[in-house]
């Protein structure tokens, strides 16, 4: 609207201007918004859809293009790599509640979002569709929100564990209903196996092939026992480049190359968590880059749908968490305060939503309250995950007196 | 506050405190879960004791009071177990071990309870690094004069359980060239090191405690950080040099080996303890935490040079009909194999050249915890 009546110059002018302005504003606001104890990430949202092409303008429509589709896809492959990085999957062998607590989560919260979508007019395949992106709660903000208050204890490694456990369960869901979808629209069997099963399978494959890969190479190299952030990075860069460039799933691989990697053992240091300065910078991107491609009349259009939607979410997290919790080893009110926790969406989701596009559907349209229930989490959830992990006295003391 | 009257103990009876590591096995790093372990352990009796420590990463465990070797390692066989099946609810690793190879001491966080904090306040980052992890067995004494007695000949002695136990070569991701690198932690301390040279209790009482209490430093015996020191409420003196074996059978090995050396001592086997003999105490003690068993000492009375590892053999063989008498055989046994098949020390640094990693110590550290027959042959 704006640019309609400025001259060819300076709107290319603008457009090399407007991320690197974002960024610093989101930034800025990220550091003002700690005085307060807002957790950064809110705040980066907030000025990401502040900024996004259908309200302020600042930003363009498409998102900036390939190369941050790229950026964005790495910042977020790191994080993701950093989350599988700490999970631990013998524990859900050990303490069997613990998985069976993770399965009735993601299952209560499906039912629930399909009730609440299907009672709000939506079509059956919309209902699924909203119920199974539902499940997942978002490693980015979770991990971010762990690494900025550097947490530790309980309610800390299940919202980690539990996130793992229902990102997974959402790729399996939600891919088998694109394919079954595929099937029906198209009655193409085939393609719609190639866009679900084998999907999954390669790039969980591409990411162990790396975890296996990537510390032998470092051994071979001598490396094994010094910094080896440079490496990985490098390693997941490459990982992201090639999902990208063969249209497999990025977040799968990187997630599983996280976990592959633990799994042998090898050494990411502590002073090197979550990236050091780089992960920091790419999450600034990360986050205003995907609220901004939320766009106002989805939201407004949504909004009411998407309160319930979120209100059905939250409540099937807390009682599902909580109902297991005394079986799986901790008290209620650490049960609840994990459910509470695991309240953040939407990374994963809106990037799940780009990766259908290139099966040429758009799913975004149908999704209308999914915008709004995501672009109220961006903001809202990562306090109620801090705010659960402060109740649970697992966040770091500023500074003892 | 006058020092409470010396209560009578059985002769020879002992009890073991293990400071313990919680791990999260995630990461293998420290994690704070001591208040989740201590929720979970408190939903069943617990076959002994279990107390928080100054950082929520630790544990402290204790058994009761013991006569037999039998009894004490069935105790903490007992106590493991309990352990290990907690931790495994809620994905934390236990694991003995002086430090913890990685840890950052700044990431720590002080256990919420008014003594903790008030220690925090004081010595600032000190407290933090005080997340060490350190055996302690007690001896139980029918005085307060043969509590003094005991601790002041066990003198020369402390070297051995320094070299015996010594499980804490790195620090910070790094080879300290330390076999007990905990040690310097607590030598950091200002009221660490020896007890002061007095025999008669009722000296320790009125000239040394009363003076220290008037001079406004300590309030109770828990502000010294000795040692060896006496423990007048138990009737015990309570050594506390060792670093946590990596096994609860060293564990309650070592504290055998102390039980036969007192037996052998109170009957008057060697010449009265005596100030001079202290003047080597601390080039032996800093022998043993540096070369471990590959140390030598300084006699105390002859100043002749002694190789750490033979002194202990040799010791062996004189208190082994105490250790007979006591049934503390095996303990000896146990001994004498660590001896010669070196210490936790070096066990962890071949583990990170196995492994090539810091998070591979740990991760055998905890193997080694779990598995029941030391150490040597790890489950897969």
């Amino acid at each position: 609207v704006l640019t309609d009546s400025i001259p060819a110059a300076a709107v290319a002018a603008a457009a090399h201007l407007a991320w690197p302005l974002v960024v610093a504003l989101a930034w800025i606001g990220g550091e003002i918004g700690r005085r307060w104890r807002v957790p950064r990430i809110s705040v980066y949202a907030l000025v990401g859809f502040a900024c996004g092409a259908t309200q302020l303008g600042l930003l363009p429509a498409t998102g900036g293009g390939g190369s941050s589709v790229m950026l964005v896809n790495i910042a977020f492959g790191l994080i993701l790599f950093e989350f599988g990085y700490r999970v631990n999957l013998r524990w859900f062998v050990t303490n069997p509640w613990l998985a069976a607590t993770g399965l009735l989560e993601a299952l209560l919260t499906f039912a629930a979002v399909y009730l609440i979508a299907r009672w709000g007019g939506a079509s059956t395949l919309s209902a699924l569709l909203l119920a199974s992106l539902a499940m997942p709660t978002s490693p980015a903000s979770v991990m971010l929100v762990i690494n900025e208050q550097r947490c530790s204890g309980q309610v800390t490694e299940r919202i980690v564990h539990l996130a793992a456990m229902n990102c997974v369960l959402t790729v399996f869901a939600f891919n088998a209903i694109v394919g079954f979808w595929t099937f029906e629209t198209s009655g193409r069997l085939g393609l719609a196996i190639s866009s679900s099963a084998v999907v999954l399978v390669v790039s969980a494959g591409l990411g162990a092939l790396f975890g296996l890969g990537v510390p032998a190479l470092l051994r071979r190299l001598g490396h094994a026992s010094h910094d080896s952030t440079v490496a990985f990075t490098i390693a997941i860069v490459l990982l992201v480049g090639i999902a990208l460039a063969l249209r497999y799933s990025p977040l799968l691989a990187t997630l599983t190359f996280g976990i592959v990697a633990r799994h042998r053992r090898i050494t990411l240091n502590q002073a090197q968590r979550n990236f050091g300065a780089l992960g920091d910078l790419l999450a600034v991107l990360l986050f205003t880059y995907v609220a901004a491609t939320i766009e106002w009349p989805r939201v407004a259009a949504g909004l009411w749908l998407g309160l319930a939607l979120i209100g059905a979410r939250l409540a099937a997290k807390v009682l599902g968490v909580a109902a297991l919790s005394r079986a799986s080893g901790i008290s209620w009110r650490k049960g609840a305060l994990t459910g509470l926790g695991m309240m953040p969406i939407s990374v994963f989701v809106i990037l799940l939503l780009e990766h259908t596009r290139f099966l040429g559907i758009d799913l975004v349209d149908h999704l209308a309250p999914l915008a709004a229930a995501t672009l109220l989490l961006e903001i809202a959830a990562p306090l109620a995950t801090q705010l659960a992990l402060r109740l649970a006295g697992e966040t770091h003391e500023p500074r003892s007196s | 506050m006058a020092l409470e009257a010396f209560a009578t103990s059985d002769s020879l009876t002992l009890g073991v405190e293990l400071e313990l590591q919680l791990v999260s096995l995630s990461d293998f790093d420290l994690v704070d879960a001591s208040p989740d372990m201590l929720e979970l352990l408190g939903r069943r009796s617990f076959p002994g004791n279990v107390v928080p420590e100054i950082t929520e990463s630790m544990i402290e465990v204790s058994t009761g009071i013991h006569t037999r070797h039998s009894g004490l390692l069935a105790q903490l066989h007992e106590i493991r177990d309990a352990l290990v099946s907690a931790g495994d609810m809620l994905n934390v690793g236990v694991c003995g071990g002086g430090t913890h190879p990685f840890q950052e001491w700044s990431q720590r966080k002080i256990f919420s309870k008014p003594r903790f904090k008030e220690v925090s306040a004081l010595y600032g980052y000190l407290a933090k690094q005080f997340t060490i992890f350190g055996q302690h067995v007690h001896i139980g004494c029918r005085s307060g004069d043969e509590a003094l007695f005991l601790l002041h000949s066990l003198n020369r002695y402390v070297p051995h359980f320094i070299a015996l136990s010594a499980s804490s070569p790195f620090v910070q991701r790094h080879d300290t060239l330390f076999n007990s690198a905990r040690l310097n932690s607590v030598f950091a301390f200002p009221l660490s090191g020896r007890a002061p040279f007095t025999l008669r209790w009722t000296d320790f009482e009125n000239d040394y405690f009363a003076q220290m209490e008037r001079t406004g430093v300590v309030t109770s015996m828990k502000d010294f950080y000795w040692d060896i020191r006496p423990k007048p409420e138990f009737g015990t003196i309570e050594l506390r040099v060792c670093d946590t074996p990596l096994t609860v059978d060293r564990a309650a090995a070592l504290a055998c080996y102390l039980q036969a050396l007192c037996s052998y001592l109170l009957d008057k086997g060697e010449p009265p303890p005596a100030e001079s003999d202290y003047l080597i105490y601390n080039y032996n003690r800093f022998q043993a935490c540096r070369f471990g068993l590959d140390g030598t000492l300084v006699h105390p009375k002859t100043y002749e040079a002694l190789p750490l590892r033979e002194d202990i053999l040799a010791t062996l063989r004189r208190i082994e009909p105490h250790a007979e008498a006591l049934g503390a055989s095996p303990a000896l046994n146990h001994v004498y194999q660590g001896a010669h098949s070196g210490s936790d020390a070096s066990f962890l640094r071949r583990q990170f050249d196995e492994s090539g990693s810091a998070e591979g110590i740990v991760d055998a550290a905890i193997r080694a915890f779990r598995s029941s027959r030391g150490h040597r042959r790890l489950p897969p």
